[in-house]
């Protein structure tokens, strides 16, 4: 009962976010220099023509008119046309999101497997030299500029190395459809076709590395300082004085609840992990969101960049939601005190 | 025995081997492109990049050679009337569109009407030339253009003008006269087929075997277009393999990069495309003309032609590629600061900082280099410089109000028809106002009148008389500092061979007249 | 996550805290590095080879030279000192970092203070407006911002700016509401002290540490976010040196002329290091934890 009410919290909370959020986008969109309509026609269209539209547009009613109409479009999944693809903002959208899905989805996983292993191994030897070196790595990693080392990796992997492909999710001969889930790595093993795995893998691998590392360092970090805080704790000492082996006291009694900590953090590591696929995708070509709304914003598209900056709002919310409840569910502290910090 | 016997074997199996590998192997050409392409609709097409896949997809009356001749494509022959109001074309009998019905006189017509109905793209050359109705089909292969005056470049005009498949269309109408049908399907007797198109990102085109043009000898099977400007993107395809062919828009030290590779060669060719510094003539400080020639004489074109861009001297807005019309008797421009400073004490503006803004599309390196060294010549003259890089189409926007437009402006303008009218008309006269082509807003009764005088005459050498006044008149006034004729430069493989500049859009990049050496 | 633990250390033990500074020695390191950039970036008239690089100047001659006794850090595709820009261009990133915190803090913490405080309506309506903001990520954001307008330094800045007083006003907050049932402030109340000698007499100087150590680490990624913005072409215009643009251009040569690129890039590093370096101190040293 307590869990439904904590679930129902959440999520009036996330639309309240979101409500938010739209007002916010539209204020930004509404004080942009430019007249929409004329910029939609282009420059050869007559004054009765840019009328016309204006007045289709809506964009001659007071603002709280246009905001209402603006959110119904919104709820209906309308976001506008694109002044560069002449297409429906949701159809683009729709067809370079799970580009940007797969890359942070694997983003993620990269973080977490390099994180944790670093993190408990800081934490066992603490103070020693391999705690040094995970601090060192886990500085280092957070403030190197996402570009910087997208750009490195690049140079040494793709040029100096010659050992990985740096543009793009598949070699430009290779054709296929990911017409199940959108994601290359499910969709071809569900198809069979494990050398579109394999290359998808391999043009995954630097991308990933480069949006990975800061979250890698930030997810070290917790877990060493979490373990270290839950190996303190008296049933840990127990634990010692009844002769039960380190390596189990670390694995079964340390861990498990030293993983609530990362995954917390991993929703404030998504904020940045969205920013940094901006400069990441255009870097490695990713045929993704996030590159989509690079040029929207170099060519000035202003229904698609605010439809790629309301998606990433919403992605972000949803993402905290989804780790909200995980967190919840693990954590009954957190359900009674109402949110997790 | 037994050693030749496998001998002879292993030579017939290799043999056989390479036949049917032959055989099963297609010629991919992959090419990249910097924008990506707007639209494939025949009605609608306006940019290089439109044209590019357009004149694959779709074949007109006529197409365009290297020199500008015209050449037959879909009509095999025409006939001009005395007073060049009207033409007649006899269609190929055995042309047909990719669905393999016969190409009809209806079809001209129906494509015809409708590029007028929609008035986009390609239908400002034919608007007041030849009215609706104006069309019409003498037989089943035979149809007769009738003009409401006499206006010269007609012929010229013609390739623009794609047939579509009238019966596809129809039955695909929909609310807005077949565009969204055509936005996305292909309704032509194009060489090529329309694959797959992933419009921010890709384009891949097979070839028609039924095309009733037939190919040439080692033709291509397919072309796929990538869409990127990012120079490290373009060498990490070129050094992966992918690449066969670049844009002609890459920096130098891109085209250096892929020559090294060894795959490569640098492709280049003259151009009628000029590189213009457009002038706005209406706002200060560039409304005087002694401005103008400062501006004009601060420009150090050496360099620009050496090392930033490459491209042959022009002296006029005429490049020299149309010999019959250049008036060659006009001097080249020079860069000499002492005389950029005599002119800038005899302006209106001596003696004072004179603010001045240059516009440039963002994200063209070489632009952006041009517009420094501009910058450091000027601010030594006393001008204060503003930089201006803007975005494409937010420069098609701004261009469209002479209180926006920048002072100067970097603007490449080539031929959209293979004729000198196409360079003066939507450059310099009244009518053509208003878009990023006429930033000069020069708007001159005089100059007018010349155009007009020249379409009206199907007199070539009186026509000749006029343009060569004309560049005359346009270099004094120098509203259009001529920094080069574009030198079209790409880096294609060595096995890619059929690449001539066409001084019509993007007709040089219709495939069918590529092959594959290797 | 417990609340964070209010720091006891009053700045007062100027002395005591000097010591134990010093006796840290990424904090030393991170100390040096940002007094170093700082006095660079100050001083970058007289110290730079090439002063008037900075401006118009081309020279197309010497384009793309690779590092060299005469060009420490090479020159880029139109001849300019690259070593000059970098230090010049540091400049901006600090002035960048100047200003967004210089109007963050400020407001941030007056809207903290208020909340923590004042508790009722006024604490709703600013945590609601604050959690709202907070949950939408500031790249994003400040890309929205500086992409409809027009792209210059200011610019960039408002855009960050617009988003990052909300961390500081979650900080306040939190440390306001644990003072407030403190013994000091009731005895202040009691003593009929005015709400604005309570709020910025007896609270405020408590949360200056925090401050000290939120300002220090916010300073980094102030500077990396600036850095990507002008990256993606939203900075500062040319020819005005700025170390993203710097990387962006130079990126096109790469790896032949990798010095264009990875040298301002390298500057941008070196700089988010030494605040994020100091800040770690600073944390360790009022041992405040949770200040992220």
């Amino acid at each position: 009962m307590e869990f439904l009410a904590f679930l129902l919290r959440r999520i009036m909370w996330s639309l309240l976010v979101l409500f938010g959020l739209s007002v916010v986008i539209f204020t930004i969109a509404r004080v942009v220099p430019g007249d929409p309509a004329r910029m939609a026609l282009g420059p050869s269209a007559s004054a009765d023509q840019v009328a016309a539209l204006q007045e289709a547009l809506g964009l001659n009613a007071p603002m709280w008119e246009q905001y209402i109409r603006f959110l119904s479009g919104l709820t209906q999944g309308d976001l506008g046309r694109s002044l560069l693809t002449e297409q429906s903002v949701t159809v683009d959208i729709a067809k370079t999101f799970p580009a940007t899905l797969e890359l942070v989805l694997c983003t993620i996983l990269l973080a977490f497997v390099t994180g944790v292993p670093l993190g408990v191994a800081a934490a066992r030897w603490k103070d020693r030299w391999p705690d040094n070196l995970v601090r060192a790595i886990a500085i280092g990693s957070a403030v190197v500029p996402s570009f910087f080392l997208a750009l490195l990796l690049q140079i040494l992997a793709g040029y100096v190395l010659q050992i990985l492909p740096t543009t793009g999710r598949l070699p430009a001969g290779m054709r296929f459809d990911a017409d199940i889930t959108g994601l290359l790595v499910i969709d071809s093993v569900l198809h069979g076709r494990f050398d579109v795995l394999g290359e998808a893998l391999r043009h995954l691998l630097l991308p990933a590395t480069a949006l990975a590392a800061a979250t890698m360092g930030q997810i070290a970090r917790i877990t060493r300082a979490s373990m270290i805080d839950v190996s303190r704790q008296d049933y840990i000492e127990a634990a010692r004085a009844f002769g039960i082996p380190d390596r189990v006291r670390l694995f079964k009694y340390s861990l498990r609840p030293a993983f609530v900590p990362p995954l917390t953090i991993l929703g404030l590591e998504f904020a940045s992990l969205i920013g940094g696929a901006f400069v990441v995708e255009l870097i490695f070509s990713w045929p993704g969101m996030a590159a989509y709304g690079v040029r929207a914003i170099t060519q000035k598209d202003l229904n698609a960049i605010m439809g790629v900056v309301m998606v990433s709002g919403v992605f972000f919310v949803m993402v905290n939601l989804v780790i909200d409840l995980l967190v919840g569910i693990v954590d009954p502290r957190v359900r009674i005190r109402g949110t997790r910090a | 025995m037994t050693r030749r016997f496998l001998t002879m074997t292993s030579a017939v199996a290799l043999t056989a081997g390479l036949l049917a590998g032959a055989a099963a192997a297609q010629t991919v050409v992959t090419m990249n492109t910097v924008q990506i392409f707007g639209t494939i609709d025949p009605a609608k097409i306006s940019d290089y990049t439109d044209y590019m896949a357009a004149v694959n997809l779709y074949d007109g009356l006529v197409t365009v050679d290297g020199a500008g001749n015209l050449v037959p494509q879909l009509a095999e022959s025409w006939v001009v009337s005395d007073d060049a109001k009207e033409v007649v074309f006899t269609l190929r009998a055995d042309a047909t569109f990719s669905d393999g019905s016969p190409v009809q006189a209806s079809d001209v017509i129906y494509s015809f009407e409708r590029l007028l109905r929609i008035a986009q793209g390609p239908s400002n050359l034919f608007a007041g030339v030849v009215e609706p109705g104006a069309v019409v089909a003498v037989d089943d292969l035979t149809v007769r253009f009738t003009l409401s005056k006499t206006f010269a470049p007609f012929m010229a005009t013609i390739p623009a003008l794609m047939i579509l498949n009238a019966e596809v269309v129809e039955a695909n109408l929909g609310e807005d006269d077949g565009q969204t049908y055509l936005s996305a399907n292909v309704a032509g007797s194009g060489a090529y087929l329309l694959d797959s198109w992933d419009r921010g990102s890709r384009m891949i085109v097979k070839r028609n075997p039924d095309y009733y043009g037939g190919f040439g000898e080692n033709p291509i099977d397919e072309v796929r277009w990538i869409v990127t400007n990012d120079e490290a993107t373009v060498r990490a395809l070129a050094a992966s393999g992918e690449l066969t062919m670049t844009s002609q828009f890459q920096s130098p030290e891109t085209y250096d990069a892929l020559v090294a590779m060894g795959r490569f060669r640098m492709e280049s060719q003259a151009t009628a495309t000029g590189f213009y510094l457009k002038l706005n003539s209406r706002v200060a400080p560039t409304d005087d003309i002694h401005v103008r020639r400062a501006i004009a004489l601060a420009t150090d074109y050496d360099t620009i032609r050496e090392v930033i861009f490459p491209g042959e001297p022009m002296s006029t807005p005429l490049p020299a590629a149309f010999a019959q019309f250049f008036a060659d008797d006009v001097p080249a421009p020079v860069y000499d600061l002492a005389a950029a400073q005599a002119e800038i004490d005899q302006s209106a503006y001596a003696g004072q900082p004179i603010p001045v803004t240059l516009g440039y599309v963002a994200g063209a390196t070489f632009e952006e280099e041009i517009s420094l060294l501009m910058q450091a010549n000027l601010e030594q003259l006393g001008f204060v410089v503003t930089q201006q890089p803007d975005p494409w189409n937010r420069i098609t926007e701004i261009a469209a109000d002479v209180a926006t437009t920048p002072n100067v402006n970097q603007i490449f303008f080539g031929p959209t028809y293979p004729s000198p009218d196409s360079m003066f008309f939507t450059q310099y006269h009244s009518d053509a106002a208003g878009t990023w082509a006429s930033m000069e807003w020069l708007q001159d009764p005089e100059v007018d009148a010349m155009i007009d005088a020249a379409r009206a005459t199907g007199d070539v050498a009186e026509q000749a008389e006029i343009y060569k006044d004309l560049q005359r008149n346009l270099v004094e006034q120098m509203v259009s500092v001529p920094l080069l004729a574009q030198t079209v430069q790409h880096a294609m493989d060595n096995c890619l061979t059929g690449f001539v500049a066409v001084p019509m859009q993007s007709f040089d990049y219709d495939f069918t007249r590529y092959s594959w050496t290797c | 996550m417990s609340e964070p633990v209010v720091p006891q250390e009053a700045l007062s033990n100027a002395w005591q805290n000097w010591y134990r500074f010093s006796r840290n020695p990424t904090a030393v390191i991170g100390a040096l590095i940002v007094i170093l950039c700082v006095s660079m970036a100050i001083l970058a008239p007289y110290i730079t080879p090439y002063p008037e690089h900075v401006g118009s100047f081309v020279d197309f001659r010497n384009r793309h030279q690779p590092p060299s006794a005469l060009h420490w850090f090479g020159t880029d595709n139109v001849g300019r000192d690259i070593l000059t820009r970098v230090i010049y261009g540091l400049r901006v990133s600090l002035i960048l970092a100047v200003v967004v915190l210089g109007i963050a803090i400020p407001v941030g913490t007056i809207l903290g203070l208020m909340a923590g405080y004042y508790g009722g309506w006024t604490e709703i309506i600013i945590m609601r407006i604050t959690d709202i903001a907070l949950a939408i990520p500031p790249l994003v954001m400040a890309l929205a911002v500086a992409a409809v307008l027009s792209p210059s330094l200011i610019n960039s800045m408002l855009a960050i700016s617009a988003l990052w007083w909300t961390w500081h006003t979650r900080l306040i907050y939190s440390i306001t509401r644990q003072l407030r049932s403190q013994e000091f402030v009731e005895a202040a109340e009691t003593l009929g002290a005015s709400k604005a000698h309570i709020l910025f007499r007896e609270i405020l100087p408590n949360c200056v540490s925090a401050i000290a150590v939120k300002t220090s680490l916010d300073a980094g990624f102030v500077i990396l976010i600036g850095a990507a913005l002008s990256f993606l072409g939203l900075g500062i215009q040319p020819p005005t040196p700025d170390l993203g643009t710097m990387v962006a251009d130079g990126a096109s040569y790469l790896p032949d002329f990798w010095w264009e690129s990875m040298l301002p890039g390298s500057a941008i590093l070196f700089l988010a290091l030494g605040f994020n370096l100091l800040g770690d101190g600073l944390r360790d040293l009022f041992d405040v934890e949770d200040v992220r």
